[in-house]
């Protein structure tokens, strides 16, 4: 987990033309397509937009010099919080449909409808394209990057005060928990080794949980007294100099916003399907 | 009047720890101070009084001759810069530059001056080059300097350090004594700092006061201070290397006068072989 997010700051670091656009212009686009496919009304139209805002994001992927199996890994490592969800609406029927017909009678009284599969899939289309959107912004985008853009975008102060601190010990306490476990490896304690007892092995990774507990909170309390010396009060905030978008990044965000808003629209107003 | 003056200070930590008894202590306006004495002897403890972070149980703190009030605080802070011993204490914005900013921001100033004091800060210890790192990617040295810049882009005054050399390597060690000479010299500035590496306080310091369990229990210039190793024996200290050889050659015949700092005993040395 703490070595995932080590290698998303890698991948974030690279050098490509996508990672060097502004980070604003890939939060509104992230943003805009998030919006787009959920205003999309549920129906098998969301196929073709969802198809056509896949492909616009492949050609971005594409742009970023990243491997593909790096979006496939972090794509899957989502599955387990949004597959059941949608797994789980083949058994339900929902609001959008006036008529089910049963494909599959299973006991208890539970029903798998045609309908609820449609809209499972329906659902499956917005997640996957959204969470592509927002594996692109992750994976091409420094968290400091992303804070800034927001900053400059309008989030509030505090927010950003408190987001920004929280990147920063999100690393610290990523390097304290691999130096721990450095130390367990050293002096030997494997928690999967079937040797020791099962209540050993938990025991000593409540003390390391225990530990890390322990650790911020009394880091919290240094780090306070150190933004005490430094003049820290109600006002605070992060500093983020003011910066305009080049010529190239108003073009491109404009573009990609006019897709966003015309492909679903055309697709509602000219009934196209591909599917 | 002196800029800082402690008076009869006491402080008990909760739970009826006594950390500091009887604290007398003077920083003039442009000296170089060193607070030696071996761990839990008080320094860091004594240090936080200086700029209102803890309140004195008994006795009282004046700085420029005024007592530490709620009104005059930021002031205080401003006037007093502290620089901690771990880095990622006081390091917590995202961005070097922003950290460096946090000071400046708090004190109201406009962003042309935010931006004019953080890169002046930067440049002064050498590090204008990572204004836009992130601090887990520096290394233990520059992250001090990392945070002895996020204090001085405040332009205190009184600089305190505690240990400042901790974790440094011999040359990071070198260089930081170049640069808390020149912060005296150059700028005018009062430097307090904290240490048991005796060895390291007659390069930097001028005027040293040695602790023990929360008490002064000797003050004076370099001289008067090495001059006592019974003394520093009993409060877990020792003279410093140089001081020790030359006194051993004095013992035993050897006319050489007695030099506290590499370059006096190298011409010390050098007078005493006719060279």
């Amino acid at each position: 987990m703490i070595e995932s997010l080590f290698q998303i700051e890698r991948d974030a670091n690279r050098d490509s033309v996508i990672h060097r656009i502004d980070a604003r212009v890939k939060i509104a686009i992230a943003f805009a397509a998030i919006i787009a496919l959920v205003a999309v009304p549920y129906s098998t139209m969301i196929y073709t937009v969802g198809a056509i805002f896949f492909a616009f994001f492949c050609i971005l992927w594409c742009f970023t010099g990243l491997s593909p199996l790096v979006f496939v890994k972090r794509a899957l490592a989502i599955i387990p919080l949004w597959g059941v969800i949608i797994f789980f609406q083949i058994f339900l029927k929902n609001k959008y449909y006036t008529t089910y017909d049963v494909v599959l009678s299973l006991p208890f009284g539970i029903n798998i409808y045609a309908q609820s599969i449609e809209f499972a899939f329906i659902l499956l289309v917005k997640f996957a394209v959204c969470i592509s959107f927002i594996i692109l912004l992750s994976s091409t985008t420094k968290m400091q990057d992303m804070l800034e853009g927001g900053a400059r975008m309008g989030l509030p102060a505090e927010f950003a005060l408190a987001l920004g601190m929280m990147i920063r010990y999100l690393f610290v306490f990523g390097y304290m928990f691999r130096k721990m476990n450095e130390t367990l490896k050293t002096k030997c304690f494997d928690a999967f080794d079937r040797h020791l007892s099962y209540r050993y092995r938990l025991r000593q990774l409540g003390y390391m949980i225990g530990t890390m507990f322990i650790r911020s909170y009394e880091q919290g309390e240094r780090v306070y007294t150190s933004m005490l010396c430094r003049g820290y009060g109600r006002e605070s905030f992060l500093f983020v100099e003011r910066k305009s978008l080049k010529g190239p990044e108003w073009a491109f965000l404009s573009f990609s916003l006019l897709f966003i808003i015309v492909v679903p629209v055309a697709v509602w107003f000219g009934q196209y399907r591909f599917f | 009047m002196h800029l800082i003056e402690t008076r009869n200070l006491c402080y008990i930590y909760p739970g009826e720890v006594k950390a500091l008894h009887n604290i007398n202590f003077i920083a003039p306006r442009n000296a170089r101070i060193a607070v030696i004495g071996s761990n839990g002897a008080g320094k860091s403890t004594l240090f936080k009084h200086f700029n209102g972070i803890f309140k004195p149980t008994s006795g009282s703190v004046l700085v420029r001759g005024e007592p530490i009030t709620k009104q005059n605080t930021k002031e205080i802070r401003k006037f007093v810069g502290i620089v901690f011993q771990n880095p990622d204490d006081q390091i917590f914005a995202p961005t070097v530059e922003q950290d460096v900013a946090f000071g400046p921001v708090n004190l109201g100033l406009d962003p042309e001056t935010i931006h004019h004091r953080v890169h002046e800060a930067l440049r002064v210890v050498g590090i204008e080059h990572l204004a836009n790192r992130v601090p887990h990617h520096l290394s233990g040295g520059e992250k001090k300097r990392v945070a002895i810049a996020g204090v001085i882009a405040m332009e205190p005054e009184v600089l305190v350090l505690d240990e400042p050399n901790a974790g440094l390597d011999p040359r990071g060690v070198a260089d930081l004594n170049t640069f808390i000479n020149s912060l005296s010299k150059k700028y005018g500035m009062t430097v307090i700092f904290s240490t048991h590496d005796v060895g390291l306080v007659p390069e930097i310091a001028d005027y040293i006061y040695v602790m023990d369990k929360g008490r002064i229990v000797a003050s004076g210039t370099v001289d008067e201070i090495f001059i006592q190793p019974d003394m520093l024996k009993s409060v877990r200290l020792d003279v410093p290397v140089i001081p020790k050889l030359l006194k051993s050659l004095q013992e035993n015949g050897v006319d050489v006068s007695m030099a506290y700092t590499y370059a006096d005993a190298e011409a010390a040395l050098l007078r005493s072989f006719g060279k």
